[in-house]
């Protein structure tokens, strides 16, 4: 007596693993990792009177009684011919470097008898992004508490800065 | 005497496991690609700041953005093409009109000069001078929005 033996199906799968390989080329040619990207977030007002420092503000809970020129840094960022930061002044004394900016700042943010709580950077029109973000960082990083209220403003008089 | 001429040895390699690895590899590749290109324009170096930090998951969700590409030469980029500073004007004041089209269609009803909940994204090239970006946000600032991103990387 004969036994029957089962039907055996082979499905070549070659066709299919080419295919495949088609669409793995695809998407490794198009695939491109996005760098990550960091940012600093800010409320940046319109210029309004509250908003110029030379007038009151509106009141903080933190300093309800203080004029917001007494509360506000005023930074000033002067460019040298290429760009970069030829002069910085804080309040009216200049600074040479950005580690005697965060010295001078953590010194100012620290002191129990000041109240600073905003910061104004007034920017030469010329000055690269980069050198503005360079300050921008000192700001975010000052120890104990950084001084993440800062608006911009444009500097009029600028002739382009010191020479480096 | 029988003998089986030409018997051949077929070696026939196993290719399940094959394909089952070249799919995990598809599978990985389709969830990570990003075809949008609008929020990530290759030709913008950003600059260098250390304390610059990514934006968590639930913002990126719950915001509205409105990103802007500016390149070396204060000029923005939307949607690959570069755009003059009148050009640029008014596709700000489009969004900002769509913007606020969206608030009166949930909320019903926008109070006249009120800020526009939507953050503005900043990314724009580590060489740019800086008057042409304040004056991209000063146009923005006209047109009621008040928040704003300045995108940097961490690390060179």
């Amino acid at each position: 007596m004969k036994k029957s033996r089962g039907l055996e199906i082979e499905i070549p799968i070659t066709p299919m693993l080419d295919m495949a390989f088609q669409l793995l080329t695809f998407f490794i040619l198009t695939y491109r990792p996005a760098p990550t990207e960091g940012q600093f977030s800010m409320n940046l007002l319109p210029a309004q009177p509250a908003v110029d420092i030379t007038k009151e503000a509106p009141k903080d809970n933190a300093t309800p009684s203080l004029d917001a020129s007494l509360r506000t840094l005023k930074t000033t960022l002067r460019a040298n011919p290429n760009g970069l930061i030829g002069e910085m002044t804080l309040g009216d004394d200049q600074v040479p470097g950005l580690d005697e900016l965060k010295t001078k700042l953590e010194g100012f943010v620290n002191d129990p008898n000041l109240s600073f709580d905003q910061a104004v950077i007034n920017v030469d029109p010329q000055l690269r992004y980069s050198e503005v973000m360079k300050v921008i960082d000192v700001f975010s990083s000052l120890k104990p508490k950084p001084l993440t209220k800062i608006s911009f403003s444009e500097l009029s008089d600028a002739p382009g800065g010191a020479a480096p | 005497m029988s003998a089986s001429m030409g018997t051949e040895l077929r070696a026939e390699p196993n290719l399940t496991p094959l394909l089952d690895i070249v799919f995990q590899l598809i599978t990985f590749f389709m969830l990570v690609i990003n075809f949008s290109q609008e929020n990530f324009d290759a030709r913008i170096k950003l600059p260098v700041a250390g304390s610059a930090r990514p934006q968590d998951d639930a913002a990126k969700l719950n915001d509205e953005k409105l990103v802007l590409n500016i390149d070396s030469q204060g000029n923005l980029i939307w949607n690959g093409q570069v755009l003059t500073a009148e050009q640029a004007n008014q596709k700000i004041k489009f969004e900002a009109q769509i913007a606020r089209q969206n608030i009166k269609t949930l909320r019903g009803k926008l109070v006249e000069g009120e800020a526009l909940p939507a953050r503005v994204v900043i990314r724009a090239d580590r060489d740019t001078p800086f008057a042409p970006i304040f004056a991209m946000i000063k146009t923005c600032q006209n047109f009621n929005y008040e928040k704003f991103d300045l995108k940097a990387m961490n690390g060179p």
